[in-house]
């Protein structure tokens, strides 16, 4: 095996994207909380007027979380993860050390700007596309840096084999490079016009065609940035941290195809019962059935890597992360797909069984691989042991209770919601009005709300282990190979 | 192959994006055409309903609130006739949302009136006791902005054909023209309305948020 | 009503164990195999910063599901679903056909029993967010239904006027008869005119009967509303008087109440909710 640290990596970028993976982290799971807490508690809506308003958070905790903490977070693997797989620094070329400096500082601009305009209730109100024009070609140049960044660092680099995570990287790229384009064709009117608001936009489709574009985007949206990337963070970090090879080859590669041939037909199961096409509804819950198996696939070639290392699990609380991701990663790759049916969908579409499903997913498996990744990338980029064990212990079992009260409260709200809506009398008349549908569901909003509190003090304390280690750590002389180095 | 596109990039990102561009062309456009086209007495918005449906927007009241009626029994008891393809023709963007923490709206204009509208926007517990939607109480201060719901409208009419002017259609004509309409619509609005300082405004020629978008929520049939 | 005998209920119920279990005894499988097993295998050439991979082949449950899958979608979409010819629109209307079919009977001929129960149930839904649940109104932001149909609403019906449902007539003017005329015209309607014949002020009909021709002007010599002029008074109080309200809506002197003439609710179930808000005043 051939020493790693032969090279200088240089972590500079990747160091400032985990400071915001952090920071945004924060805000927008404490957002998530404090909408969960106003869905139970509707006081909670007034603590700062207009601002403060469920409706005007919604947004910004789903952009904060997918944009803010996880796009920094893959943002921050890649930086790492890049440089290493493909032996080569980022510091050898001037011109990509720019590039990815350049690509931070413009991110941060972008994002703060999109939190100001959200609050402000400029949006354009297509889910995780909430963003005006100008914000969006921000967005684009962006992507083109990191762009710019992936391909440049590919053509010096000295590994000539692109590993698996690479592929998944350059695919996060690709895939919402297409889909963000199309999806945000709009026309600005004051050019149009000449009056009114400047930033105001309006949608190139009209009706079920803007549908349909929106949820291939948005289905996508979670394949390319819930998915893919983490994917390619796993396919590192663990065979990384465990020291054991990836089980099999022949698996990463079927199922990084399966992946990408499959995934972009499913977007349909959205929509179903809706007003598109009875066809491609089928065709969306027909593809959606398939995709259990190239997502098990990853997830399964993961734990196969795992095997004979219980020993490691048990004492390694970041292999505890990324093994409980892989399982939330097979659970949410299940539902999905069992929501996809049409029958099942009748029921759960509109409910909140929706929700659980979506934090099965990025609670379990986003959550804790980018914490995980983080966590690995910690010493090795501030040479510095982490700080302590035994928060991290107490953090996975804080946060998997906080996950599982998340998800089986929503379930039970879901499904009996979903009931409730279709229930009718001895008549043969609707048997609740809509208010009873909400009020029987405010002991699970609480419940739901309080898991989400202890995932987000569990992200707290991940937030004061990460700053204690890059303050206080003790620092390690040599890199260490495999596991991570902590402190009891 | 595919090792040998793991040492090739340029190919296998072309590879990568043949794959996913595919399916997007396959399931999207074929029914291009077809969705787009209105169905009988559909009609585009009136400047005050757009300047509504901009406020729904950006109060993301699609949060909350699917405009979307399933055809089942249990839905079009609750809502009213499922909904059809073309009365979204004149939707941009489309707001079908995907939860429902409150009921559907897609005709909540059918069976909710000005007044009730104006209670529950106010202080929905006041009308629903235990509603947890929240109050919308700035909606009572803010002025409706008419000028970006013209831009919006006469750039829909002219990039995209929206029928304004036609026999039958909503009239927009010059900016002038087209306040006066609004003005109008207004002003039969807040007639049916209980809220004083509402009224009071619009004396002073101000068009309160409130106003446009309950002229929307009304349209909503 | 029985949740499981719902078809949607059952499969999403069941699409849930399945979610649970399968992923429980999948992981569970993996997890033995960590607990028990050694990785192994042949490793390939490349190496990535120290992260090897095995050559080892794919599991074989995974492969086979897979193609297995694949073949179904294929056959799927080829043959299942274009043989099932299926369209959802088709189904609803099934739906509301088996629908109908089932209550047929008992909407035929509904006894009193069945409407108070079913419009009870049609109140809370389509109604209580205007009325409030107990139908009073919620402070007088629509019409006190616990009050409406007495004599002292007609009694405050002539003293304050009455518009809104847009008859050709279109209102009654405010302050018709003083409060004492009021009084016993009403009662002399409600004894001779009014379908249920009956007065709580039996010594005022004859005081009221020359009053009458004050309302017949409007309201025809027999209360019927001269042909849809305007309002049928003998009918007022009754299940048949609130589904014409129903209607017509009413845009009166408290506020503005809807038409229910979309399809949402069907005569009888109309009666149905007029009979319940008929027994509302007690
Ligand atoms: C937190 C979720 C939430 C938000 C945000 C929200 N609502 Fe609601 N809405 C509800 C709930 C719950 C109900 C049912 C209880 C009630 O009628 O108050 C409701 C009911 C309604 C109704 C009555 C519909 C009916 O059939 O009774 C209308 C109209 C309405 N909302 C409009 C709006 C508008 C407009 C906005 C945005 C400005 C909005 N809502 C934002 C939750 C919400
Ligand atoms: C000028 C014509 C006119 C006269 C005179 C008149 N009515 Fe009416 N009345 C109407 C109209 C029109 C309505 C229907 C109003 C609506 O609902 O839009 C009505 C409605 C009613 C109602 C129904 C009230 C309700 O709650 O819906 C009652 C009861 C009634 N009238 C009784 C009387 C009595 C008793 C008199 C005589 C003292 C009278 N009316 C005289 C025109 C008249
Ligand atoms: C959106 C609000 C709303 C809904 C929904 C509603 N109502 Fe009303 N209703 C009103 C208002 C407001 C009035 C008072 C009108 C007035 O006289 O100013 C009223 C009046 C009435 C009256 C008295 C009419 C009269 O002639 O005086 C009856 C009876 C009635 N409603 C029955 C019903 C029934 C039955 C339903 C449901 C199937 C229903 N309403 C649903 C708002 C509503
Ligand atoms: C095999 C994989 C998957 C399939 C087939 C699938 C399927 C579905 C279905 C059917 C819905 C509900 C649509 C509706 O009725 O509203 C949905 C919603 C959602 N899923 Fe998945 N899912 C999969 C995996 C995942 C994963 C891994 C994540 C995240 C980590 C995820 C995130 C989401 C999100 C965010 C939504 C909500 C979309 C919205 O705003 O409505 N999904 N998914
Ligand atoms: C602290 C933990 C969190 C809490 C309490 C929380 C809470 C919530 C709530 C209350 C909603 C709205 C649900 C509804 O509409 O009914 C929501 C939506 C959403 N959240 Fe979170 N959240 C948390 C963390 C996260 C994280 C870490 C992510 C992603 C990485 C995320 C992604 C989303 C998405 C995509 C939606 C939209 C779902 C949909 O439209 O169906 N959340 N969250
Ligand atoms: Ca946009
Ligand atoms: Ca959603
Ligand atoms: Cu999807």
């Amino acid at each position: 095996m051939q020493a790693s640290n032969v090279l200088n990596y240089d972590y500079s970028v990747a160091k400032c994207f985990t400071y915001a993976t952090i920071l945004f982290g924060i805000v927008g799971m404490l957002i998530g909380v404090i909408i969960a807490y106003q869905m139970a508690y509707p006081e909670l809506n007034y603590f700062a007027g207009e601002y403060g308003t469920y409706s005007r958070l919604r947004p910004l905790h789903t952009s904060g979380v997918i944009f803010g903490f996880l796009l920094s977070g893959i943002f921050a693997t890649w930086y790492y993860v890049g440089q290493r797989v493909l032996k080569v620094s980022i510091a050898e070329s001037k011109f990509l050390m720019s590039v990815g400096r350049v690509h931070f500082w413009l991110y941060l601009v972008v994002i703060l700007m999109a939190v100001v305009s959200l609050f402000m209730g400029i949006s354009t109100s297509k889910e995780y596309a909430e963003l005006e024009w100008p914000l969006d070609i921000g967005v684009v140049l962006l992507w083109v840096l990191w762009g710019i960044s992936i391909f440049g660092l590919i053509g010096i680099r000295r590994e000539k084999t692109l590993y698996v995570s690479i592929w998944y990287y350059i695919a996060t790229f690709l895939g919402v490079a297409m889909l963000y384009l199309f999806n945000n064709m709009e026309v600005p009117t004051y050019f149009v016009s000449g009056m009114g608001k400047w930033y105001h936009s309006v949608s190139m489709y009209a009706g079920t065609n803007d549908a349909m574009v929106q949820w291939w985007y948005g289905h996508n949206a979670v394949a390319f940035v819930f998915t893919v990337p983490i994917v390619a963070m796993i396919y590192y970090f663990l065979p990384k941290e465990s020291a054991q090879p990836i089980f099999s080859y022949k698996l990463s590669i079927l199922s990084f195809w399966g992946l990408m041939f499959v995934y972009l037909w499913a977007g349909g199961h959205h929509l179903l019962y809706s007003t598109v096409p009875d066809w491609v509804q089928t065709m969306g819950s027909i593809f959606s059935i398939i995709l259990i198996l190239p997502s098990w696939g990853s997830a399964i070639n993961m734990l196969l890597t795992m095997k004979g290392e219980w020993g490691q699990l048990k004492e390694n609380p970041l292999i505890k992360f990324m093994v409980l991701a892989s399982t939330f990663y097979m659970l949410s790759t299940l539902e999905g797909p069992i929501q996809a049916i049409k029958s099942v969908n009748a029921l759960a579409h509109f409910t909140d069984w929706i929700p659980g499903h979506v934090h099965d997913g990025t609670l379990g498996w986003v959550g804790f691989m980018t914490m995980a990744a983080l966590y690995h990338m910690t010493p090795r980029m501030f040479k510095k042991e982490l700080f302590s064990k035994k928060l991290m212990e107490s953090q996975f079992w804080l946060q998997t209770t906080g996950i599982v009260m998340y998800f089986s409260s929503m379930w039970i709200a879901g499904i009996t919601q979903g009931m409730m809506w279709r229930a009718s009398d001895q008549y043969g008349n609707l048997e609740y009005s809509f208010m009873d549908t909400v009020s029987v569901l405010i002991p699970y909003y609480t419940l739901r709300a309080t898991g989400g509190l202890f995932y987000l003090i569990g992200f707290l304390l991940f937030a004061y282990n990460m700053y204690k280690t890059i303050t206080s750590g003790k620092a390690i002389l040599s890199e260490p190979q495999n596991s991570s180095p902590m402190q009891a | 192959m595919f090792h040998w596109l793991e040492r090739n990039p340029f190919f296998f990102a072309v590879g990568v994006f043949l794959v996913i561009a595919y399916a997007g062309v396959v399931t999207i456009l074929p029914d291009f055409m077809e969705s787009a086209r209105p169905v009988i007495g559909t009609k585009p918005y009136t400047v005050l309903e757009l300047a509504g449906r901009q406020i729904y927007i950006k109060d993301s009241c699609n949060a909350c609130h699917s405009q979307l009626i399933r055809p089942f029994k249990s839905e079009t008891d609750r809502y009213g006739m499922y909904s059809l393809s073309g009365e979204y023709a004149y939707d941009r963007p489309f707001l079908w949302g995907s939860k429902r923490t409150g009921p559907d709206l897609m005709r909540v204009g059918n069976y909710r009136t000005t007044d009730w509208h104006d209670h529950h926007m106010r202080n929905p517990q006041s009308v629903v006791s235990g509603s947890i939607m929240p109050a919308y109480k700035h909606m009572y201060t803010n002025n409706a902005d008419i000028q970006t719901a013209y831009a919006e409208a006469y750039t829909v009419k002219k990039v995209f054909n929206v029928p304004y002017d036609k026999p039958n259609m909503p009239r927009l004509g010059t900016f002038e023209e087209a306040n006066k309409e609004v003005m109008k619509e207004a002003s039969a609005i807040i007639a049916d309305m209980k809220s004083d300082d509402v009224k009071e405004a619009f004396k002073k020629g101000e068009i309160k948020e409130i106003v446009a978008l309950i002229a929307y929520l009304n349209s909503l049939k | 009503m029985n949740w499981l005998s719902d078809n949607v209920n059952l499969l999403a119920l069941i699409g849930a164990a399945v979610i649970i279990i399968l992923v429980v005894f999948v992981v569970g499988k993996y997890i033995k195999q960590m607990k028990h097993d050694k990785g192994s295998g042949e490793l390939m050439s490349d190496n990535w910063d120290g992260i090897g991979e095995y050559k080892n082949p794919l599991p074989i449950g995974w492969s086979l599901s897979f193609i297995g899958t694949i073949i179904w979608a294929i056959w799927y979409f080829l043959v299942g679903y274009p043989l099932n010819s299926y369209s959802q629109i088709g189904e609803y209307n099934k739906e509301v056909a088996e629908h109908n079919a089932r209550f047929e009977n008992k909407w035929a001929n509904p006894d009193k029993d069945t409407l108070m129960g079913m419009g009870k149930g049609i109140f809370l839904v389509q109604c209580a967010p205007c009325h409030g649940v107990l139908g009073d109104g919620m402070d007088a932001k629509s019409a006190d239904l616990t009050y409406w149909g007495g004599e002292d609403a007609v009694v405050e019906a002539i003293l304050k006027g009455v518009k809104g449902s847009h008859y050709p007539l279109e209102e009654m003017p405010a302050g018709l008869l003083d409060e004492a005329s009021a009084k016993a015209v009403t009662a002399f309607m409600m004894k001779e005119i009014n379908v249920k014949k009956s007065t709580k002020n039996p010594d005022l009909v004859e005081t009221g009967r020359p009053l009458w021709a004050t309302c017949s002007a409007c309201h025809g010599e027999d209360g019927k509303g001269m042909g849809g002029m305007s309002a049928d008074i003998s009918q007022y109080g009754t299940p048949e008087f609130i589904a014409n309200v129903l209607n017509l809506g009413k845009k009166g002197l408290i506020g503005d109440m809807p038409k229910f003439t979309d399809d949402r609710l069907t005569k009888v179930q109309k009666l149905a909710v007029g009979t319940y808000i008929q027994s509302l005043r007690q």
